[in-house]
C-alpha cells in the first residue's frame, strides 16, 4: 500500500457531500424490480472524501449506487441534493472545470467501433486541448504501457474485450488527469489484463493522483485500495482506511457481509 | 470553434472513411435515381413506340364502303377482319383478351341511308366497342373516332356546304402560341424538381442522422464524448455541420442523378438547364443550404430524443411524409405564394422559393424571409439540441 498524502493539498481532494440522487422508474423498470414505487433513491445522503496519493475503493453489491455515485462525480448526471467538489469545483456549478480534471472509465462508456485506438486517442486529445507534441508524448507513454502499439490501427470493432479495455483506459487518461475515476475497471478481463490495470492504478496513486475505484470484488479492494467506503442501498455504511480496519482485527470480507446482513435485516 | 471543427471532422470522417456508408448515403441516391428514372423513361418510351408501331386489329360489321374508301387515303397501320356473325359474347371476350382492338359496327345499309338523306329523322348510329384498359385498344378507338369525325364533317359539308360550320378556329395562319420559352421550360422543371429535391435532402439526412446521435446513445459512445471538457453546444453544432455536409453531398448526388436521367425520363421533351445563370444557381444553393440545415436540425433533435436508431427512424417518418406532401403540392401549382408571411413556414418556403427560382419569378423579400427564418430555426434547433445533450433523462434514458 502506498502512503497516501492526507490533506497535503486540500484543493486536490475530491469530496462527495451529502449527495442524494433519485431516478424515476419506468413501467418496464418497475416490472423488473417488482415494485409499485415510481421513484428509486439510488444514493442517499452519501458523503466521502478522496485524497491525492490514495486509492479510494467504493465497495458494494450490485445496485448499491456505486455507478450512480461515479456518474455524478463525472458530471454525467446531477445530484438532486448535495454536491461533489473536484479540486474545489462543484459538479453542479462548474461541470466544465470538473471534466477537465477527471479521467472517467465505466463500462457504460464505449469507443466507436469504426475507429482505431490511434484515431480515437488523437480525437480525444484534441477535445482535451492537447497540442500535437503533447499528444505524441502521451500516446507513446500510454500505448507502450498497455501494449496498444500492436493494435493501434485496428478498428475497435475488431479488438478483443481486453484490448478494448486497454484502449479505453489509455483514452480516458489522455489528458493526464489528477482525478481518476474507474468503475469496475477489471470487469470481464482476463487475469493478465486485470493485473496490468490494477498495477497501473497503483502507479497512478504513487504519482500523487486521486484515484476512486468502484468494485464488488473484495480481492481487488484488499490489493490496491488505501481507503474503502462500503455502500449498501445507496447509503455509506462504513468508510475508513484498510489499515484502521486491520487494526480492529476484522476482515474486510466479514465486515462487508455483516453490513449487508444488517442492511437486509433492517429492511 | 476549435472543438466544433474537431467534432465536425471526426463525424465527417466517419462517413467518408466507411466505403459502405459513403456508397449508401452519398453515391447510391444519385445512382438509384438515374437508374430508376432512366428505366421508367425507357419503359414509357418503349410503350409509346410499341403503340405507334402496333398493327391495329379492327373487326367490322356492315362496314361502310364510303368510309373504307375514305380510310384508304389515310396512313393507318391497320388490319381489318370480318366481324360478321360474331356474337356479343365472342367480341367481348376478344376485346378483353386483346385479340381485337376495336369492333366497328355500322347499321345495315349505312351508305344508302346517308345517300338517301331527306332531312333529319333518326340518326344512323355507329357502334365502336373497345377496351379502355388496354393501350392498343384505347389508341385504336381514338384513331378511329378521329377518322369518323373527319368523315362525318366531310359528309356534312357535302350536304350543307360551308353552312355546316358555325365558325372556324385558328385558321388565319398566324402564330397562336404566345409564350416565354425559358419560362415554359422552367415551369416544366419546377413541376418536378422541388418535390424531388426536398425528398432527397430529407432522405439524405435520414440515412445518417439517426446513427450519428441516436446510434451514439444506443452504443454508449455519446457518454465518452460527454465527459470531455467540450461544450454541449460545440458537440451539437459539430454534428449538425457534418450531417449537413453529408446531406448536401447526398442531395447533390441525387440532383446529378435527376439531371442525367431527365432526357430519358422526358423522352424527347426539351429539358435544358443552361437556361439558368449564375444568379439562379447561387440562389438555389443558398436555399438548399438553409433547408438542409433546418432538416438536419430537426432530424438531430428527433434522434437525440430517441433511445435507438430504430426508434429515431420511426419518429422521423411523419416529418418525412409531411415534407413529401408539401413537395407534391408544388406539382400542381403554377404560381408562387405572393404573401411573404408564408415564407416563414419551413420546407413550404423552400418549395415556393425553388419554384420561384426555376420559373424566373424571384421575390427578393421572400428569399430573405426564407433564409433568415431558416437560420432562426437552425439556431433554435441547436439550442434545443444543446439542452437535450445536457439532460441526463434524455441522454441516458433506458
Amino acid at each position: 500500500m502506498g502512503d497516501y498524502k492526507v490533506k497535503e493539498n486540500l484543493m486536490k481532494v475530491l469530496e462527495v457531500k451529502d449527495m442524494k440522487k433519485t431516478f424515476s422508474l419506468s413501467r418496464k423498470q418497475r416490472a423488473i424490480e417488482k415494485t409499485d414505487e415510481t421513484k428509486k433513491v439510488a444514493v442517499n445522503n452519501l458523503s466521502f472524501t478522496a485524497y491525492p496519493g490514495e486509492i479510494y475503493g467504493l465497495l458494494g453489491p450490485n445496485g448499491a449506487g456505486k455507478t450512480t455515485c461515479l456518474r455524478a462525480i463525472s458530471t454525467l448526471i446531477k445530484p438532486d441534493e448535495g454536491d461533489v467538489f473536484v479540486d474545489g469545483f462543484s459538479v453542479r456549478e462548474d461541470s466544465y472545470e470538473v471534466r477537465k480534471r477527471i479521467g472517467f472509465l465505466t463500462s457504460e462508456l464505449k469507443l466507436e467501433d469504426h475507429f482505431s485506438p490511434n484515431y480515437l486517442f488523437d480525437y480525444f486529445a484534441k477535445l482535451h486541448g492537447l497540442n500535437e507534441e503533447e499528444t505524441s508524448i502521451r500516446k507513446e507513454e500510454l500505448f507502450a504501457r498497455f501494449g496498444i502499439e500492436d493494435f493501434r490501427e485496428v478498428k475497435v470493432a475488431d479488438l478483443s474485450t481486453g484490448m478494448k479495455q486497454k484502449a479505453s483506459i489509455a483514452i480516458s487518461l489522455v489528458h493526464d488527469p489528477d482525478f481518476i475515476i474507474f468503475d469496475e475497471p477489471t470487469n470481464g478481463l482476463d487475469i493478465l489484463t486485470a493485473k496490468s490495470v490494477t498495477d497501473y492504478l497503483v502507479e497512478l496513486r504513487d504519482m500523487g493522483k486521486t484515484v476512486i475505484v468502484s468494485t464488488h470484488i473484495l480481492s481487488v479492494v484488499e490489493k490496491i485500495c488505501d481507503r474503502v467506503g462500503i455502500i449498501i442501498n445507496g447509503q455509506m455504511k462504513w468508510t475508513d482506511t484498510l489499515a484502521q480496519l486491520h487494526e480492529s482485527e476484522e476482515e474486510l470480507e466479514s465486515l462487508f457481509f455483516r453490513l449487508v446482513a444488517e442492511s437486509e435485516g433492517a429492511q | 470553434m476549435k472543438n466544433i471543427l474537431t467534432v465536425f471532422r471526426k463525424e465527417f470522417y466517419r462517413v467518408i472513411s466507411d466505403r459502405r456508408l459513403l456508397f449508401t448515403a452519398v453515391l447510391l441516391p444519385g445512382l438509384a435515381i438515374y437508374l430508376i428514372y432512366s428505366l421508367m423513361g425507357n419503359i414509357i418510351g418503349g410503350q409509346m413506340e410499341e403503340v405507334e408501331t402496333h398493327e391495329m386489329v379492327v373487326y367490322t360489321e356492315n362496314m361502310s364502303e364510303d368510309f373504307q374508301t375514305f380510310l384508304a387515303d389515310q396512313d393507318l397501320n391497320v388490319r381489318y377482319e370480318d366481324g360478321e356473325g360474331l356474337s356479343k359474347g365472342e367480341r367481348e371476350a376478344m376485346l378483353l383478351e386483346g385479340d381485337m382492338d376495336l369492333f366497328l359496327s355500322f347499321p345495315e345499309d349505312f351508305d344508302e341511308k346517308l345517300a338517301d338523306y331527306q332531312g333529319q329523322t333518326a340518326l344512323p348510329d355507329v357502334g365502336m366497342y373497345y377496351n379502355p384498359s388496354k393501350q392498343f385498344s384505347s389508341n385504336t378507338y381514338y384513331q378511329f373516332q378521329s377518322q369518323l369525325s373527319v368523315f362525318q364533317q366531310a359528309i356534312g359539308v357535302d350536304r350543307h356546304g360551308l353552312d355546316y360550320y358555325v365558325f372556324s378556329i385558328n385558321q388565319s395562319g398566324e402564330d397562336y402560341e404566345i409564350f416565354d420559352e425559358q419560362k415554359a421550360t422552367g415551369q416544366g422543371i419546377a413541376a418536378l424538381l422541388p418535390m424531388l429535391i426536398v425528398m432527397f435532402l430529407f432522405s439524405g439526412a435520414m440515412s445518417i442522422g439517426p446513427d450519428s446521435i441516436a446510434g451514439e446513445k444506443e452504443r454508449g459512445t455519446i457518454a465518452t464524448l460527454l465527459v470531455t471538457p467540450v461544450k454541449r453546444s460545440d458537440i451539437a453544432i459539430g454534428k449538425v455541420m457534418s450531417l449537413s455536409l453529408v446531406s448536401l453531398m447526398s442531395a447533390t448526388s441525387s440532383f446529378i442523378g435527376i439531371m442525367f436521367s431527365l432526357p430519358n425520363l422526358m423522352q424527347g421533351e426539351n429539358i435544358d438547364l443552361s437556361i439558368y445563370g449564375v444568379f439562379e444557381f447561387f440562389m438555389l444553393f443558398t436555399i438548399l443550404l438553409a433547408t438542409v440545415l433546418v432538416i438536419v436540425g430537426l432530424i438531430s433533435i428527433v434522434s437525440a430524443y430517441a433511445k435507438t436508431i430504430k426508434e429515431a427512424s420511426m419518429l422521423i417518418l411523419p416529418f418525412y411524409f409531411g415534407a413529401v406532401i408539401l413537395g407534391v403540392s408544388s406539382m400542381f401549382s403554377d404560381d408562387t405564394q405572393a404573401n411573404v408571411l408564408f415564407y416563414v413556414i419551413p420546407l413550404y418556403n423552400t418549395i415556393q422559393m425553388l419554384i420561384g427560382i426555376l420559373t424566373f419569378e424571384i421575390n427578393t423579400v421572400a428569399y430573405l424571409v426564407t433564409i433568415i427564418s431558416s437560420l432562426v430555426y437552425v439556431s433554435i434547433f441547436v439550442y434545443i439540441l444543446n439542452r437535450m445533450f445536457q439532460s441526463e433523462n434524455i441522454m441516458f434514458s433506458k
